[in-house]
């Protein structure tokens, strides 16, 4: 019971982190490799707010969610809108996109990192008080019990707006084709903008959550994140909300799995071990749909 | 010069790393494909160059070309089981087989030293062999620039399609550029450790892909004096950034980002685009004496060279 409860926390925290990932890749074409560092810097900018205001969870929430949105809405339009209007084929953009995002999460990781001194930080002086109780025999805390809800929450929410709203059809089509969805009177760039900012909201929210549970993360915990949340959206299928969630739960108890049987050091290889697996067998993902190559 | 030589002989060392481990992600790029397997060889020669002179004696020449060559062989090996991806996909599957060497090294135990690595790799290698090596490899990238097989690879990466209706097998040139991938990667790796004599599991992660990635992006990708380039650039900047040594990472990825944005052609672009404005420039001042035959090939080259950057 308590491996399961591990697994389903951890789980909710990749879901929330991949979510974001999957959402821009799926509808603008665009792979953020700085996401990771988003997720991090956020949580950073709360530690250091900490040290100056107490800030209840909903503040704390409030602030990286702010500031998450901020960063990839300022990557969006200061550099990948850019290289989208400017780059004059499909795979050059990507290429400069991808590379683009190193970029982005190198400058964030360079200056976490000599802000935080190689120490680790965390948000334990929020009035936030972590509390724990006897939950089938085993022990769950409350920041258990909010980040599994809220990753219902925001998954059934991301879904919904994808698949009911006039945004979300506009951001599906533009994924499908670019050209012929703007002739419909779909606008990119209000989309693409849209798409980052919720993508970089949801990464805010994934870091406080993630943190909580955690205690405190170091400047690098974005990158290893970041590797995790690419097999995840793999393995589920770039695009699809309940692929992802699919692909959070069974990394994340394959991963309980090693670290009660093995030593631990071969956790990491898990998560490659499962991109390699995935897309040999099923490149598009276990949820994802087919798509349509055209000459 | 002599004391200026000595001064700096580790940092002119690792430029000449630095630019095999630049042409290994280059050479299949040049192709149409994105693979970091280049950065995977670059661990799995240096640990079996490790292996090689530490615990069985080779000498340093036989233990590179021996671990060179393994590695390209297991690099054409993931390409053909990773063949049918395409783009995004495939970049990401390199990426993980990179990942899985450095994990790989961090768990095995007594042979690779787990995570704290392997030291002790004591050999004469020196810098005539390395300078041998190095433009050995440079002259070959060079070479595949040139004529017939120029003109093929550059079919093989811009029109897949037009390439296979001319005879061209995309196929065999894109198995060949994973295969020469690793043979440059794997080279690079073994000297790499020749010179360091030590190797640890952190050398070749996440962070090397980053470092392979920004030198071809800061020089420009579509050439081998752009590999040239992003090594000279990369290795000898920080010598002349130590007074904002602190800034370092920030300023790299400041110029990551800036190449990425501005100038996807790398300096190489930069200078060629510069070059060739100013040609037409005096081309134009000097009258249109030129017979419109030979204009019309100049600009058919000139979009040709635009659209391999």
């Amino acid at each position: 019971m308590q491996n399961v409860i591990i697994a389903l926390s951890l789980g909710s925290a990749y879901f929330l982190f991949a979510q974001g990932l999957s959402l821009t890749w799926a509808t603008i074409d665009v792979l953020n490799f700085g996401h990771g560092a988003i997720f991090m810097f956020s949580v950073f900018s709360c530690s250091v707010l900490l040290g100056e205001v107490e800030l209840p969870l909903v503040g704390l929430l409030l602030v990286a969610v702010a500031v998450g949105a901020a960063l990839s809405l300022l990557a969006q339009l200061l550099v990948f809108g850019i290289i989208a209007a400017r780059a004059k084929d499909r795979r050059s953009a990507e290429l400069q996109v991808l590379i683009a995002g190193v970029g982005i999460g190198s400058i964030l990781l360079a200056i976490a990192q000599k802000n935080a001194k190689g120490t680790a930080f965390g948000l334990s002086e929020s009035s936030f008080e972590t509390t724990t109780f006897e939950f089938f025999g085993a022990t769950a805390t409350n920041v258990t019990v909010i980040m599994i809800v809220t990753a219902i929450v925001l998954g059934l929410v991301v879904a919904w707006w994808l698949r009911r709203t006039r945004f979300g059809l506009a951001l599906r089509a533009i994924g499908i084709d670019d050209e012929v969805a703007s002739m419909m009177g779909a606008d990119r760039s209000v989309l693409a903008a849209g798409a980052m900012a919720a993508a970089g909201a949801l990464a805010g929210v994934a870091g406080v959550l993630f943190t909580l549970y955690a205690t405190a993360i170091v400047p690098e915990t974005g990158d290893v994140l970041l590797i995790k949340a690419f097999a995840v959206v793999i393995l589920g299928g770039v695009g699809s909300t309940l692929g992802v969630a699919f692909g959070a739960l069974a990394l994340a108890a394959a991963e309980v799995v090693i670290l009660t049987q093995t030593s631990g050091l071969w956790v990491d290889a898990i998560s490659f071990g499962l991109i390699i697996a995935v897309l040999v067998l099923r490149p598009r993902g276990l949820f994802g749909k087919k798509e349509v190559q055209r000459a | 010069m002599n004391a200026w030589y000595y001064g700096n002989l580790l940092t002119i060392q690792t430029t000449l790393t630095a630019l095999l481990l630049a042409l290994s992600i280059q050479i299949p790029m040049r192709m149409g494909v994105f693979a970091f397997t280049g950065v995977g060889a670059f661990g799995i020669a240096g640990y079996s160059t490790t292996i090689l002179v530490a615990d069985h004696g080779l000498g340093a020449i036989p233990a590179i070309i021996v671990s060179a060559i393994a590695a390209g062989l297991i690099c054409l090996l993931w390409a053909l089981l990773v063949y049918r991806l395409n783009g995004l996909y495939l970049a990401m599957s390199t990426f993980a087989f990179t990942l899985i060497v450095s994990v790989v090294a961090v768990n095995g135990g007594t042979v690779t030293g787990g995570p704290s690595g392997r030291y002790g790799v004591i050999t004469p290698f020196g810098m005539g062999a390395l300078v041998t090596i190095s433009s050995i490899g440079l002259v070959v990238a060079a070479l595949t620039e040139r004529g017939r097989m120029g003109r093929r690879i550059d079919a093989v990466r811009d029109d897949p399609q037009l390439a296979t209706s001319l005879g061209v097998s995309v196929r065999r040139y894109r198995l060949w550029g994973f295969a020469a991938s690793g043979l440059f990667g794997g080279t690079a790796g073994a000297m790499q450790v020749l010179i360091r004599t030590t190797i640890t599991p952190t050398d070749i992660g996440f962070h090397l892909i980053v470092l392979a990635l920004t030198i071809v992006v800061i020089g420009g990708l579509g050439s081998w004096t752009g590999a040239l380039l992003g090594a000279i650039v990369f290795t000898w900047l920080p010598q002349l950034l130590t007074s904002a040594s602190e800034w370092r990472d920030l300023i790299y990825g400041g110029v990551i980002l800036i190449a990425a944005v501005v100038a996807p052609g790398g300096v190489h672009g930069v200078v060629t685009g510069w070059l060739r404005g100013r040609q037409r420039r005096r081309r134009a001042a000097s009258g249109a004496a030129l017979p419109a035959k030979i204009e019309a090939t100049e600009d058919l080259g000139e979009q040709m060279a635009q659209a391999r950057q």
